[in-house]
């Protein structure tokens, strides 16, 4: 049973087709994550979940119950805004309690579940507060509460953490993650930073103009980006991108250049009849070949790196492209000029660069 | 590391061009609401019926020939040539070109005037806008009363300064039927400038500090600053002050009823004056709805154009 | 001392100057009201309104607000003053409502042709109340309440709603958006996130609305004369009905003494909140 099913949904803004044909199943006690650049219709897609946007097509399922024409308040939702949306003349226990109160819930409960929302997140001293008077971990927090109070079946987050600085968004990403584990709720996230999504989703659906261009697991979508914008978007330093031609017997190796580097039985998707295409090499996935003569070298000028602590990023360039590399401080110092480099060739994806899909 | 995303692939710049310009999704959030559909309609009826249908109603009056009552037989333009033929409407329609320059340009100097010197970070700013502002409070019955008797000659400034000792002293144009009208802009500026001053300060309040620094290092003198590079850059909020000012004179009529009542005889009327004592004194419909329609003109010629430019500078 | 100093020395000085004597040019009709209403009558007849009263009495201020007559009617500008409370204070809550509501739904909700209206609106305030006075007295007299008190508060009401919707509607289509989506998820609904959510954000421009609606309705003086009926005259046409009445001695001082004290509540509403009144004149400055 999907707590969450969205089938064919579209949407378009006069000529602006911001949702096209959208299928996004999610179980229950998942996190999903709506990620993509801005414009991609992330929030459009949350907002329509919500029930806050019309929808030209597609129907919306929660929890077995088909909502495509309820209310916001009817679908069994609950939300968090990206600037909290608190309400600033009402005290933070108004916050929490005006949804309950609209529902005419007893004063008993009510009391009940901001107890325990503000317990769980830790505000239970901050109840008497407005809004104006809270920092903005604590806004947060209180927007949090204020969806938790709702028991609803699905809990929407649109871009929560952006408008927090970098030390705090690192620290409610735990919490959040802590409070999806300890509750076990649905979640669907929408958000433009990929580090939120990779730590927080048990699925990802990356987007670009109006469609998910992937579903899966944040390893999937790192270790198998389904298309080049996938590859392209998730990770950073993003993925090295080489032009290639597919040779030998049954397309066993790829040429880039002046070399041919194996496939090794890479897993090619459907029988394949692209010739030219693209590689793509994760950063960590180029290492120094130094003395050892391994075959699938390429020769590469150092341009310059950019020593980020833990390991340093090396640049260079090979022929038309320049090329990323982490690498552990220790190799990166000291290289320079001609280097020749080593490609895990079990790691590559490959695309066809008409359609854009992995082969 | 947006480095790598432009360079790593100098090839694909189709992909990199549709990452970027993906579709832009912003629009405001608006829920439905049979209520909010409701809650409107009456506001639109009366906007229809009160404001336009009326206005409506009264353009085509004009063109009747109506007299002491409307009558609908359509005569054409018979009121106009009526009307511009009729002396004291002369007088007045010259008039509000007259009361209406020297209002505009007077106001606007000197609220622009005591806009800059306040800019200038002077001390008890607080208590100068305070005293430059009070008009703005006064009803235009009080502002004309007040200028009646400041400018009368028997009991006002002429008597003052013959009491001083001048006593060949005259400044009796109140009474005066061809001085009558410059009066009128006396109190005009007196009650508006304080509102051009308090517009046009948070103009300058709201220019960029990082100019004025500029403009210190390049040692130009602030007189020049303000004349050649700070007003020029409020120039579409001075043409706001400009209209609102335009208007105002059109529209303007308790400020000539309590000061001048329009006299010496009508040797200070102006069009508003004109169109309510035809309505509702002399009981010309026909003349004071022609009237109306050349008010409504006016005002239209003025706001028109502004709105225009207005709203096209601002969806630029 | 440098050159350059002295010569910013004296620019500061001229500023100064310059500055106190526009201050003499806005005070001084106001000081000489003043001055004339403590005078005694004798006084007044025999200085120029520019001296200071010998010895400064209420007497015309009581005079004026008892007594005062205008032709043969000698009731004093208290009755003027009363009649402009009744009118007053029905018409500001009810423009004001009015207007917080249309704003309301004009900016948070979606509503066909909003922009439309809000071109009429906009339109609409820049209207000669002259085009369309005769029409409105035709419309009061069919349906048989010209010139009564609550024909004088449909007009000013009529008149507020353009200026009052646009305040409010540029006022709430700036708070967010996202405010709505979260009280509509809450459950509430147009009423209930109106009274709940949004008045409760509006005390600002509830104050500048109501002082601008207040100060316009208080210094009418068209509107008054042709609505409001004999009964119901405002205290403006009172003013300004003693003040041109040439029967007699002219009772300068009893005459500026009524002028003070018509202008006294706008005075007062400017002298305790000037910055809501400036915010709201600097809005509805097209009215009228």
């Amino acid at each position: 049973m999907s707590a969450v099913s969205v089938r064919g949904l579209s949407k378009a803004f006069g000529p602006l087709r911001v949702l096209r044909d959208i299928d996004l199943p999610v179980e229950a006690g998942e996190f999903t994550v709506l990620l993509g650049p801005s414009g991609c219709g992330k929030s459009t897609l949350l907002n329509a979940i919500a029930g806050l946007e019309d929808i030209d097509g597609g129907t919306i399922e929660i929890g077995d119950m088909d909502v495509t024409h309820h209310e916001p308040s009817k679908r069994g939702i609950a939300m968090v805004f990206q600037s909290y949306a608190l309400y600033p003349t009402m005290s933070v226990r108004g916050n929490l309690s005006f949804g309950l109160r609209v529902k005419s819930t007893p004063k008993r409960e009510v009391e009940k579940r901001i107890e325990w929302a503000s317990r769980l997140l830790q505000i239970d001293e901050l109840l008497d507060r407005k809004p104006s008077q809270l920092s903005g971990g604590q806004r947060q927090r209180v927007a949090i509460g204020r969806a938790l109070v709702q028991q609803a079946r699905v809990f929407l987050f649109d871009e929560p953490l952006s408008n927090l600085d970098a030390k705090l968004r690192t620290e409610m990403r735990v919490e959040l993650k802590r409070l999806h584990k300890e509750l076990g709720a649905t979640i669907i996230y929408v958000t433009h930073d990929q580090i939120e999504a990779m730590t927080l989703a048990t699925r990802i659906a990356v987007m670009r103009g109006g469609r998910i261009e992937q579903y899966a697991t944040p390893d999937t979508l790192y270790e198998q980006p389904a298309t080049l914008f996938v590859a392209g978007f998730v990770g950073s330093p993003a993925m090295n991108f080489l032009r290639g031609e597919l040779v030998g017997d049954a397309m066993r190796a790829v040429r880039f250049g002046a070399v041919t580097l194996p496939l090794n039985g890479y897993p090619f998707q459907h029988g394949q009849v692209a010739r030219d295409v693209v590689i793509g090499v994760r950063p960590e996935h180029i290492s120094l070949a130094q003395d050892i003569p391994i075959e699938a070298t390429v020769e590469a000028d150092t341009l310059f790196m950019e020593p980020m602590g833990a390991d340093t990023l090396g640049w260079f360039q090979c022929g038309e492209h320049r090329l990323a590399a982490r690498l552990s401080p220790q190799v990166a110092r000291g290289i320079n000029g001609r280097v020749r480099l080593n490609f895990a060739m079990d790691q590559v994806s490959l695309f066809d660069p008409e359609s854009e899909a992995r082969l | 590391m947006p480095l790598n995303r432009s360079i790593a692939i100098p090839w694909s710049g189709r992909l990199a061009v549709t990452a970027a310009g993906a579709v832009k999704a912003s629009r405001p959030y608006r829920a439905r609401s049979l209520m909010a559909k409701l809650v409107l309609v009456p506001t639109v009826l009366v906007m229809l019926v009160c404001f336009y249908g009326s206005a409506l109603w009264t353009v085509y009056i004009s063109m009747t020939r109506s007299f002491l009552l409307p009558t609908y037989a359509f005569a054409g333009g018979a009121q106009y040539e009526r009307l511009f033929h009729t002396p004291r409407w002369q007088v007045a329609y010259s008039n509000m070109f007259l009361f209406g320059v020297l209002d505009i340009v007077g106001t606007l100097f000197l609220g622009t005037l005591l806009a800059v010197l306040l800019d200038r970070r002077v001390r008890f700013e607080g208590l100068f806008r305070t005293i430059m502002l009070y008009p703005l409070s006064i009803s235009f019955i009080v502002t004309g009363l007040t200028w009646q008797w400041v400018l009368s000659p028997t009991i006002g400034f002429q008597n003052f300064i013959r009491g001083l000792g001048w006593n060949d002293f005259v400044f009796d144009w109140i009474t005066q039927p061809d001085r009558a009208i410059y009066t009128l802009v006396f109190a005009g500026i007196w009650h508006q400038s304080g509102l051009i001053m308090a517009i046009m300060l948070a103009g300058l309040r709201g220019i960029d500090r990082e100019i004025w620094r500029a403009i210190r290092v390049e040692g130009i003198p602030a007189w020049r600053a303000y004349i050649h590079i700070i007003l020029p850059m409020l120039r579409p909020l001075i043409v706001t002050c400009i209209v609102l000012i335009a208007i105002a004179v059109v529209k303007s009529y308790d400020l000539v009823v309590a000061m001048t009542n329009g006299g010496p005889g009508f040797a200070s009327d102006l069009p508003g004056k004109f169109v309510v004592d035809f309505e509702f004194e002399r009981a010309n419909i026909g003349q004071a709805s022609a009237a109306a329609t050349v008010m409504l003109g006016s005002v239209l010629a003025i706001v028109a154009p502004y709105l225009y430019f207005e709203l096209s500078r601002k969806n630029r | 001392m440098t050159a350059a100093s002295a010569q910013a020395r004296i620019g500061r000085i001229g500023l100064y100057v310059l500055l106190l004597w526009t201050c003499l040019f806005f005070s001084i009709p106001l000081l000489v009201v003043i001055a004339t209403s403590l005078k005694t009558s004798d006084e007044v007849r025999t200085f120029s309104i520019f001296s200071l009263p010998a010895s400064p009495s209420f007497a015309a201020w009581v005079k004026a607000w008892l007594s005062a007559c205008t032709g043969l009617n000698c009731g004093g500008v208290h009755v003027g003053f009363w009649n402009s409370v009744r009118i007053l204070i029905p018409s500001v809550i009810i423009s004001v409502f009015a207007g917080s509501v249309t704003g309301y739904a004009l900016s948070h909700w979606r509503v066909r042709g909003a922009n439309i209206i809000m071109l009429f609106l906009l339109l609409g305030a820049f209207i000669p109340y002259q085009v369309i006075l005769y029409p409105l007295v035709k419309m009061f007299s069919t349906i048989g309440i010209y010139s009564s008190l609550p024909c004088i508060i449909s007009v000013h009401v009529l008149f507020g709603l353009p200026v009052m919707s646009l305040l409010f509607r540029n006022y709430y289509a700036g708070l967010p958006e996202e405010l709505v989506k979260a009280a509509r998820i809450d459950g509430a609904g147009f009423w209930r996130i109106f009274f709940w959510v949004m008045l409760p954000m509006s005390v600002n421009i509830l104050i500048v609305a109501t002082i601008l609606q207040t100060t316009g309705i208080w210094n009418d003086y068209l509107l008054g004369l042709i609505f409001a009926g004999r009964d119901n005259i405002p205290m403006t046409v009172q003013l300004n009905a003693i003040s041109t009445t040439s029967t007699g001695v002219i009772e300068y001082n009893v005459n500026t003494a009524a002028a003070l004290l018509t202008a006294l509540p706008p005075l007062l509403i400017y002298f305790t909140s000037g910055r809501y009144f400036v915010r709201g004149i600097t809005a509805g400055a097209v009215k009228g």
